[in-house]
């Protein structure tokens, strides 16, 4: 919302600098965005009169004009009269005429902003031509370039233009967003108000504004008006009333200036003076030609307008020359004989545009739903300083004082009568319930001691009635105030014209219990230390994918909600598991220059039909972590083995530090089937280079493997790629704490056990019996362990070297113990396993 | 999926045939037939061009996939133990863990742990964010009537099926609420803070983004008020910058706190790069406000003994200024030359 400081003076007394108000508005109003002196831009601009004027003699359009600037211009080349000679173009140039004079050195307004166009004295063609007479649009003030601006100015020759026509101004301009609940503040008499208030100076609206004057007297029943308001529901208030004997011209140039500094656009007077009104209640207004409705109506002697409900196929015709079909039964239509002839609250019709022939207009002043408005606004892409404003709920009690206002300075600007009674059509009680609070409430809720007078002082400034019972204050908000309603809205208007900069600052009590760290979140810390750790890279990617990414994967598209309105296709569904987005960011690194890598990231995904268990409204979040390990063709020949390996010793390190054991099963498409979440996850794995990782219980939660050839080559990625993806629900709930064993004096001994398998029996098999034998085997006062030395393969056999580590917790363990050990061990994967010991 | 052209369809079927009986399936993509597809589409009228050009890039994908899946089928390396710590044959070699040196966590984390940190010392409990919502708790129970204009100020992503990509943090104040309502009863306040990655439906450019990250806060108990917000606010702010900074607010608007705020802090000495010319330079930094009572009657709160404050605070502003990173884009990128230099 722009406001110019000169408007706001009309309505109060402002005591501070310019500075200090624009700091008082963003402390105490809402945040300023730009300050824009007028003056400034207006700088060195004279009025002037143009005393002769004639043909210049080398060109036909062109003519050398002496004007008066009353002497001020300073080192401007002069005639004996002390008249200056300028050359204008313009055909409306003549003897008589005041003008706006731009001398040499001076910036034009309307470039002021983009690429500052500087005058100077130049020749055209032979003839010396100081500066330039000005038109509106050079002006920055309408968009006319057809001729020189006509100024009506009573003020002498060499009066600076900016004085003349008040523009030496500054234009604040207050972020709308902070006026969303405040209809009243998208007028200046409501800023003006608030301005008033936070100064601490009493406001007092205009009378005309407080309530009606009952101006409005018929001179004619000239024109017969009949109005309907056929809805009712979304239209509470419907005010009409004709004028007849208008002269449309331009309005008076100071109206022209208003209309501009504050960014609308000049157009004519009647359209003016509603514009006008517009910016300065919040209230829009809209004029119709009467004769083209009359002839509309299909009538000779009445002019229908009537509101109703939109029907699907209905044609409006806009100001804006574009043609709306309507398609549903949800906007509210002003229609005349049925046509429609606007779309009420957001903007005209073309058809029954007032223009220059037009000599009787049909006023309207109407309340309509916020919510409608902003709606129709929506669904048709129509954003006007109407909508704006209906939108925000503007009072219906209003529309009296308005058009009373507006018919009044309608008739000073443009002549002509009330050539009709006043309509106005009400569809319910407007009423204002006081809203009822203490002191105390108010004083609790911003930690201060107001006392009640102190209160309604502050209140009656802005134009509440307060009344005072002891401690309770019964307020009743102005009818332009459509926000006030709970007690809370007192604490907010005391509070902010008090000044929320003044509030004592004091930190919350606290009590001394700790906090319990939220485990989901430390899980997410401890995972991403242990994998940076483990020299891995955290990256975070949309969650966002394209559908091409959900093929090429192989996930099914259905199961991923899909965005209704996506920025682009490559953000059109949720992901449904973390891997793809991943494999997805391989090859831009390796692009890069990096041979090896290993990217993890920690996120969500989403798939249909899997609910949240707690919440059955909102879908399941699956929290997981997925990493990919990388290397190029080059890197790749330092290793040895396949890939597999490499994700898999990541996944390991992860479960360890996370404390939580895991179990990996060779994966299946079994598995797969039954669990829909994994068919995901799973869906770039290779499963005959995958393993499916469980917990202790067997419970399954995510995988750990190369990928399918397809998704390696759609997406670009080395061969030497794998990568894991596990839910991270398995870890949390499976954290504990280290154990611990109690160290032995004693020196440990190891010796080897090599056995020979059939290759399809698997290494896990054989460690986890080995494990448990081990385990029966030593008991409490002895440390034992087993770990894999070497695992060689040929033709159909399987050879695995474990080295057993032992010791005694009271005496040193004897060779012939150890191999004790080790027999038992061999005989039962003997029997178990028909393993042979080597 | 069907083609909308029959002709189309046509080569789609005599393609189809030929590539199952193809041995080496990636020929498909070099058959006559398609190429033929492609020298037609310009000689057909504009109006059905577009449609023309879509069954063609179809039919080329689903071919393209043929291609792929065939590969998948093809027998490649020695089957592997993937119970075993370590591959066959591999001589004492084992895999490795790349050197530490070069791992990093990403920078929106660290400074979002860092801040977490904070508000766990200042006795705040933490509840992360959802990544997909309702609207009920997106909007409706934060006190945005359907159709509230206030509502366009937040360009939410919906799915088909109607729920919401949230655009806000505060799509948890309504839970988390509920979930520590107890406290109250016990003479506790509510005090929680919600991390979260949120969304909002803007057009990338280096200093937009779509998704980003907030953290929301909301503290509720008897005889809470705006003081003791701003007072909150600037002990954490001034924590998080090791300084003591000058604040102040703005009256602003919010739906779901009465009053509201924008909060501005004075530059923060490390944020300055000049010679004190930066003085007078504010910066806002979040949004806050008294929490509205109909948020906390909706979450069964009764406003007339209870009041709080709440305020929504974005992340990756935080982490660009500390850094001076010039583009917003390089946090989603997940380029290693962006990563590895928070390492």
């Amino acid at each position: 919302m722009k406001i110019s400081l000169n408007w706001i003076k009309q309505f109060t007394d402002v005591n501070l600098s310019v500075d200090e108000l624009v700091k008082k508005i963003g402390a105490q109003l809402g945040a300023v965005e730009e300050v824009i002196d007028l003056e400034e831009r207006y700088r060195g601009i004279f009025v002037a009169q143009v005393v002769s004027c004639e043909k210049h003699p080398n060109a036909d359009k062109l003519n050398v004009c002496k004007i008066d600037d009353g002497g001020q211009a300073k080192d401007i080349e002069r005639d004996d009269n002390g008249l200056v000679q300028v050359v204008c173009g313009a055909p409306n140039v003549r003897v008589g005429l005041k003008v706006a004079w731009l001398p040499p050195g001076v910036t034009v307004p309307s470039t002021a902003d983009k690429d500052p166009f500087v005058l100077g004295s130049r020749e055209l063609r032979g003839v010396m031509s100081s500066g330039m007479l000005a038109s509106s649009a050079e002006l920055a003030i309408g968009d006319d370039h057809g001729g020189i601006a006509e100024l009506d100015t009573p003020a002498e020759p060499g009066t600076y233009f900016a004085e003349a026509y008040e523009l030496n101004d500054y234009i604040i301009d207050i972020e709308n967003k902070m006026f969303t609940h405040r209809p009243d503040c998208f007028g200046i008499l409501g800023v003006a108000r608030e301005i008033a208030g936070i100064q601490g100076i009493k406001f007092t609206s205009p009378d005309w504004y407080k309530s009606s004057l009952g101006r409005i007297k018929p001179e004619s029943s000239k024109i017969t008006l009949d109005v309907r308001n056929g809805a009712t529901e979304l239209v509470p208030r419907f005010m009409a009333v004709a004028l007849s004997d208008l002269r449309v011209g331009p309005s008076p140039f100071i109206i022209q200036t208003y209309l501009a500094r504050v960014g609308l656009k000049p157009i004519n007077n009647i359209v003016d003076v509603t514009n006008y009104l517009m910016y300065l209640t919040g209230q829009p207004t809209h004029a119709y030609d009467a004769n083209k409705l009359r002839i509309i109506s299909g009538t000779n002697d009445t002019v229908k307008l009537e509101t109703r409900m939109s029907r699907a196929g209905d044609k409006v015709m806009l100001l804006n020359g574009k043609e709306v079909e309507l398609k549903d039964n949800s906007t509210i239509l002003i229609t005349s004989n049925d046509i429609p002839v606007a779309i009420g609250g957001v903007m005209g019709g073309k058809d029954t545009q007032v223009d220059e022939n037009t000599k009787d207009i049909v006023l309207e002043c109407a309340n309509f739903d916020m919510y409608s408005i902003r709606r129709t606004s929506m669904k048709y892409g129509l954003f006007t300083d109407g909508v704006t404003r209906f939108n925000k709920g503007q009072s219906a009690l209003q529309n009296d004082v308005v058009t009373e206002e507006a018919v009044t300075t309608l008739i000073y600007v443009a002549g002509g009568h009330v050539a009709s009674d006043v309509v106005d059509i009400k569809n319910k009680q407007f009423e204002i319930s006081p809203v009822k609070v203490s002191s105390e409430f108010v004083n609790e809720r911003l930690g201060l001691e107001l006392s009640t007078v102190e209160m309604s002082e502050l209140l009656a400034n802005v134009e509440f009635t307060v009344k005072v019972s002891g401690t309770e204050l019964s307020i009743s908000h102005p009818y332009w105030r459509t926000d006030i309603e709970i007690a809370e809205d007192i604490v907010e208007e005391v509070g902010r014209l008090h000044g929320f900069d003044r509030l004592p600052i004091q930190l919350p009590r606290r009590s001394i219990k700790p906090v319990e760290r939220d485990k989901l979140l430390a899980l997410k810390t401890d995972i991403r230390h242990t994998l940076a750790k483990a020299g891995a890279n955290e990256v975070l990617t949309y969650g966002f994918v394209h559908r091409n990414l959900l093929d090429k994967n192989g996930q099914s598209r259905k199961e991923a909600f899909e965005l209704g309105n996506a920025l682009s296709p490559s953000l059109q569904y949720y992901r449904t598991s973390l891997t793809p987005s991943l494999l997805e960011k391989v090859h831009v690194n390796v692009k890069l220059g990096y041979g090896q890598f290993a990217i993890f990231e920690i996120g969500k995904s989403h798939i249909k039909g899997q609910q949240d268990q707690r919440e059955v409204t909102v879908p399941m979040e699956f929290n997981a972590v997925s990493l990919v390990f990388a290397a190029d063709e080059k890197t790749s020949k330092s290793y040895n083995g396949a890939v597999f390996y490499q994700a898999n010793l990541y996944l390991d390190t992860l479960a360890r530090a996370c404390r939580t054991q895991i179990i990996k099963r060779p994966a299946n498409d079994e598995v797969l089937r039954s669990n829909p979440v994994l068919s995901h996850v799973a869906a770039p794995y290779d499963l005959s280079r995958s393993a499916i990782v469980c917990d202790i219980n067997g419970t399954v939660f995510g995988i750990v493997g190369e990928f399918k050839q397809s998704v390696a080559k759609s997406l670009k990625l080395p061969q030497y790629s794998a990568g894991f993806e596990i839910g991270l629900r398995a870890l949390q709930s499976k954290s504990n704490d280290a154990t611990y064993k109690p160290l032995s004096r004693f020196p440990k001994a190891e010796q080897d056990l090599s056995l020979r398998v059939s290759s399809d029996t698997r290494y896990a098999d054989v460690k986890v019996l080995l494990d448990e034998e081990l385990g029966k085997l030593t008991g409490l006062n002895i440390y034992a362990n087993i770990a894999p030395v070497d695992i060689f393969q040929k033709d159909n056999n399987k050879h695995i070297t474990f080295r057993l580590t032992a010791a005694h917790n009271e005496k040193t363990m004897q060779t012939a113990e150890v191999s004790g050990l080790l027999d038992k061990l061999a005989t039962i994967a003997s029997q178990k396993l028909g393993s042979e010991r080597l | 999926m069907s083609y909308e052209n029959s002709r189309v369809s046509d080569v789609a079927n005599i393609l189809h045939a030929r590539a199952s009986s193809l041995v080496n399936k990636a020929e498909i993509l070099k058959a006559v037939e398609l190429k033929g597809l492609l020298a037609e589409l310009p000689t057909l009228p504009v109006e059905q061009r577009a449609s023309f050009g879509k069954d063609i890039n179809h039919l080329k994908q689903e071919l393209q996939n043929i291609v792929n899946e065939s590969a998948d089928t093809q027998e490649r390396l020695a089957t592997i133990d993937v119970t075993a710590p370590f591959d066959v044959n591999v001589n004492g070699h084992r895999p490795e863990l790349l050197p530490s040196t070069g791992g990093s966590i990403h920078p929106l984390m660290t400074e979002m742990d860092a801040i977490l940190d904070i508000f766990y010392r200042m006795g705040f409990n933490a509840v992360e964010s959802r990544q997909i919502d309702d609207d009920y708790h997106m909007f409706e129970s934060l006190n945005f009537p359907e159709g509230h204009p206030a509502r366009d100020d937040y360009d939410t992503f919906m799915t088909t099926d109607g729920l919401i990509a949230p655009a806000h943090t505060s799509t948890m104040q309504n839970r988390v609420l509920k979930k520590y309502k107890e406290n109250l009863e016990k003479n506790e306040p509510i005090a929680v803070v919600i991390p979260g990655r949120v969304f909002r439906n803007e057009d990338l450019d280096a200093t937009h983004e779509h998704t980003f990250y907030q953290l929301e806060g909301v503290y509720v108990d008897k005889g809470v008020n705006a003081g003791h917000l701003i007072a909150t606010l600037k002990t954490f702010l001034e924590e998080y910058y090791q300084q003591q900074l000058k604040v102040k607010t703005q009256p602003f608007y919010f739906p779901f706190t009465e009053p509201s705020f924008e909060f501005a802090i004075s530059r923060p000495e490390s944020l300055r790069k000049g010679t004190g010319t930066e003085d007078d330079d504010w910066l806002e930094l979040l949004g806050c406000g008294m929490v509205h009572p109909n948020v906390l009657r909706m979450a069964g709160i009764d406003p007339e003994i209870y009041t709080g404050f709440a305020w929504g605070v974005g992340i990756d502003r935080l982490v660009l200024m500390k850094y001076g990173i010039e583009d917003i884009r390089h946090f989603e990128s997940a380029k290693l030359d962006f990563l590895r230099q928070f390492a």
